[in-house]
C-alpha cells in the first residue's frame, strides 16, 4: 500500500472521529469481513474469483439536523500477479489490494425550511421498485465487478434534494461528473458484448478499443434527475425522469486490419451515448401478494457505427445502431407462505446492458428462500432463471442459469453461504454466452 | 398490536364504571388505555430462548405515535443494525435494508412471519386498535381479570383464529394473551410482568412470549421508556426509515 492510500484510510477512519470527540458527538463504526472465492466447475477446478474485504462504516451526528456517513471497502483481490522476479519485490503484484470509497456523505435535515433534506457527497441513489433489476435505477452507474450481484452500483459524487409533504415526495438529484460503469472481470467480460459478425471468409485474430469519456464541461458531463413519489389507492407510485448518459459504452466506429488473412484484427472506438430516461414504478399488494412494477422508455442519441473494411478489400459502411426510443420493465411479487417458505418472482424485458427497441431480451427469474432451524439455515434451492431472445424460435434462443445456495448463520453476526452457479444457452443469449463459466463459490462474512 | 401498546395504562383513578360492562366496553376501554399516550419511545430488548436454553439478543429503537404509526430499527446485533420498519395505517408497510439502500414496500403476506427470528410475528408488531379488528365475547370474569374471547371481525386477515385475553379488572390492562391458530389450537401465549407506573403511565416492562408449537420462548424487556415527547411526524415516513 502506498503512502497516499495510508493517508486516506487515515483520513477516513480519524479525522471525524477526532472532530467528533471535540463535540462530544455521537459516532459509530461499524462493517463487516468478508472473504469470498469462486472455483469453475472444469476439471482443474481453478479459482476465478478471490476476493478478502473489510467494510468499514463510519457514522456521525453532528446534530439532530446533520449526520455523516461514510462506507469504504478495503480489499485483495485477485491472486499474486508475479510474471519475473523483480515483480515478487512489488507487494501490489504479490497482494493485490485495493481501496473503493463506496459512499461519503453528509445530510442535512430541514435544510432551510421543513421536510427539505438535502445529500451532498459520494452517495448511492437507488430508484425503483423491482428486486435488484431496476429499469429507472441509472443514477449512480452500474458496478458489474461481480456480475451476479445485479444490483451494485458505484456511488456517484452530485447533490440530493428531497422534499416530502404526507404521502407526497419530490426528489431532484444533480451529479456534475460522468463516471462510467465497472465491467465485470476475466471470462465474463465478452458476455455483456454483442458477438461479432465479421464479413463471410475472415477471421478474428485481435480486438482493440480506445474509449473516449465526455468532456468534463458541466454540460457534456452532468447528470439530472427528477422523481415524484405519492401514494395512489394504497399503491405507492413514482415518476421519474433522468438526463444523462449510458454508463455502458457504445461503438461508433470499427476498423478491420489485415493480420495475415484471412485473419483481421478489429479496432473500435467507444463512447457513452447521451439520453433521456423516463420511468414509472409502482409496489403495493393484491390478496396479501406483494407486487410491483417498473419501466422505463430510453431516448438515446443517435449512434452511427462507421465500419471501416477498406485495408482488407471491404468498403466504408455505415450503420444506424441506436436511435429509436426503447422499453425496459419488469413486473413481480412475492409471497410469504405460514412454514417460512419465501417466493419471488420476476419478469425482466432488456436487461441492464441490452438498448435498442429490437435487442430487448426476456427473462423469467425465480427465487425461493426457506429459513429453518430458528433461522440458522437458509436454503434456496430453486434460485435461477430462463432468458428467452426470441419465442418463436426458443430452441434456438434460450438460456437457463440455476444458482441454488445454502447459508448458515451459526452464531449472531456470522453467515457463511455455499452455492453454484450452472448455466446452458444457447451462443445467441447473453447467460448462453456464459455457460462455460458454471462454478460454485464459497462465501463468508462476520460483521460487526 | 398485542405486545407493546398493552403494556401503558393511564393511572387515573375512577375508570371502571358502576354495574358489569359489556366484552365490547372492556375492549374499548383497555384501547383507550393501551393508547392513552400520544406517543412512545422506548429501547427494546429482545431475548430469543430457544429449546436447549440457548438465548440470543436483539435490540431495537422503537417510537409509535398515536395507535396506529409505529417505526422499529435494529440497533443489534451487527448483521441486523439498521434494518427499520414502519407500521401506518391500512396494513401499509415499508422495510429499510441498509444493504440495497432501498426503502421497500412489504405486504401483508409477511404478518405471519417471525419479526427478527422471533416468536413475534409482524401482525403482533403492528398497531392496533382490538375493538375495531375483533369482535369481543365474556367468557367469565376471575378474581381480578375479565376473560374476553376476540374474533377476527369479517374482513381482517389475521394469523390467529381467536385471541383469549385476560383483562385486570381494575385498571383494564391486559396481562395474559393467549393466542390460537387458524385451526384452533392454542398456539402462543404472552404474559407480562415487572408492572411500574412510568410518567403516570402502567408499564409492563417485561413481556414473555412461549411458542407451544416450536417448544421456544421470547422475552422483549423495555428500556428507556420515554411518554408524550412530541415525536414529529416526520419520524413515520420513508425518508426517516434510511437515516
Amino acid at each position: 500500500m502506498d503512502a497516499g492510500k495510508l493517508i486516506f484510510i487515515i483520513c477516513f477512519l480519524y479525522l471525524p472521529l477526532s472532530f467528533l470527540t471535540a463535540q462530544e458527538e455521537k459516532v459509530g463504526i461499524s462493517g463487516g469481513l468478508q472473504t469470498e472465492d469462486h472455483f469453475s466447475l472444469t476439471e482443474d477446478v481453478n479459482n476465478t474469483w478471490h476476493e478478502y474485504r473489510l467494510d468499514l462504516k463510519l457514522k456521525a451526528a453532528f446534530s439532530d439536523k446533520a449526520e455523516f456517513f461514510s462506507e469504504c471497502w478495503i480489499r485483495t483481490w485477485g491472486l499474486p500477479n508475479v510474471l519475473e522476479s523483480a515483480d515478487l519485490t512489488d507487494r501490489d503484484k504479490v497482494v493485490s489490494m485495493n481501496i473503493a470509497l463506496r459512499e461519503a456523505y453528509v445530510d442535512i435535515y430541514d435544510f432551510f425550511i421543513d421536510h427539505l433534506n438535502i445529500r451532498i457527497g459520494r452517495q448511492r441513489i437507488a430508484w425503483g421498485t423491482g428486486d435488484k433489476l431496476n429499469p429507472t435505477d441509472n443514477l449512480n452507474p452500474y458496478d458489474l465487478e461481480n456480475i451476479w450481484d445485479f444490483g451494485r452500483h458505484l456511488g456517484s459524487d452530485g447533490i440530493k434534494a428531497y422534499y416530502y409533504l404526507d404521502d407526497f415526495s419530490i426528489t431532484l438529484v444533480y451529479i456534475p461528473l460522468f463516471t462510467p460503469a465497472l465491467l465485470p472481470k476475466g471470462s465474463w467480460a465478452d458476455v455483456l458484448s454483442p458477438p461479432i459478425d465479421l464479413p463471410a471468409g475472415l477471421t478474428l485474430n485481435n480486438m482493440s478499443d480506445s474509449i473516449t469519456l465526455p468532456q468534463t464541461s458541466l454540460l457534456d458531463s452532468a447528470t439530472i434527475g427528477v422523481k415524484i413519489a405519492f401514494l395512489l389507492f394504497d399503491f405507492d407510485v413514482s415518476l421519474s425522469y433522468v438526463y444523462g448518459r449510458d454508463s455502458l459504452p457504445i461503438a461508433d466506429k470499427s476498423t478491420l486490419i489485415a493480420a495475415g488473412l484471412p485473419a483481421v484484427n478489429i479496432a473500435s472506438e467507444l463512447f457513452y451515448p447521451r439520453e433521456h430516461i423516463v420511468g414509472a414504478d409502482l409496489a403495493g399488494e393484491l390478496f396479501s401478494v406483494g407486487v410491483w412494477a417498473e419501466g422505463a422508455v430510453f431516448f438515446p442519441e443517435k449512434v452511427t457505427l462507421t465500419t471501416d473494411s477498406t485495408a482488407v478489400g471491404g468498403s466504408i459502411q455505415k450503420d444506424t445502431v441506436l436511435k429509436e426510443p426503447y422499453f425496459k420493465y419488469v413486473v413481480g411479487f412475492d409471497y410469504t407462505f405460514n412454514n417460512g417458505i419465501y417466493i419471488n418472482v420476476q419478469y425482466l424485458h432488456g436487461f441492464l446492458h441490452e438498448r435498442g427497441p429490437e435487442n430487448l431480451h426476456d427473462y423469467f427469474l425465480l427465487g425461493m428462500d426457506w429459513k429453518l432451524f430458528d433461522g440458522k439455515i437458509k436454503l434456496s434451492p430453486l434460485a435461477g432463471g430462463v432468458e428467452i431472445d426470441d419465442f418463436t424460435d426458443i430452441a434456438g434462443n434460450y438460456a437457463v442459469f440455476y444458482s441454488p445456495q445454502i447459508s448458515l448463520y451459526p452464531i449472531d453476526n456470522a453467515e457463511i453461504t455455499i452455492g453454484c452457479i450452472m448455466i446452458d444457452g444457447t451462443d445467441s443469449t447473453t447467460f448462453g454466452r456464459a455457460k462455460n463459466n458454471d462454478e460454485f463459490y464459497l462465501r463468508m462474512k462476520y460483521s460487526f | 398490536m398485542l405486545f407493546i401498546l398493552v403494556m401503558f395504562i393511564p393511572a387515573y383513578q375512577g375508570f371502571c364504571q358502576a354495574g358489569s360492562p359489556t366484552a365490547t366496553q372492556i375492549v374499548e376501554k383497555m384501547d383507550r388505555v393501551i393508547n392513552a399516550p400520544k406517543d412512545q419511545d422506548f429501547t427494546v430488548k429482545l431475548i430469543l430462548i430457544e429449546k436447549n436454553g440457548d438465548t440470543r439478543e436483539r435490540i431495537m429503537s422503537m417510537k409509535q405515535k398515536g395507535s396506529d404509526k409505529r417505526y422499529v430499527k435494529f440497533l443489534s446485533p451487527a448483521d441486523q443494525r439498521g434494518i427499520a420498519f414502519l407500521s401506518l395505517p391500512n396494513d401499509v408497510m415499508y422495510i429499510y435494508l441498509p444493504a440495497y439502500a432501498k426503502v421497500r414496500r412489504i405486504a401483508s403476506h409477511v404478518k405471519n412471519t417471525s419479526f427478527a427470528g422471533t416468536d413475534f410475528t409482524y401482525e403482533d408488531m403492528e398497531a392496533i386498535n382490538f375493538s375495531q379488528k375483533y369482535d369481543a365475547q365474556l367468557l367469565r370474569k376471575e378474581d381480578n381479570s375479565y376473560v374476553v374471547q376476540l374474533t377476527p371481525k369479517a374482513g381482517i386477515r389475521s394469523d390467529y383464529s381467536k385471541l383469549i385475553i385476560w383483562i385486570r379488572t381494575d385498571i383494564f390492562f391486559p396481562i395474559k394473551i393467549e393466542m390460537y391458530d387458524r385451526g384452533g389450537k392454542l398456539y402462543k401465549v404472552m404474559t407480562r410482568s415487572d408492572i411500574e407506573k412510568v410518567d403516570g403511565y402502567w408499564v409492563a416492562k417485561t413481556s414473555e412470549m412461549k411458542n407451544l408449537k416450536a417448544g421456544k420462548s421470547s422475552k422483549m424487556i423495555m428500556q428507556n421508556i420515554k411518554f408524550d415527547s412530541g415525536l414529529s411526524d416526520s419520524i413515520f415516513t420513508k425518508q426517516y426509515l434510511s437515516r
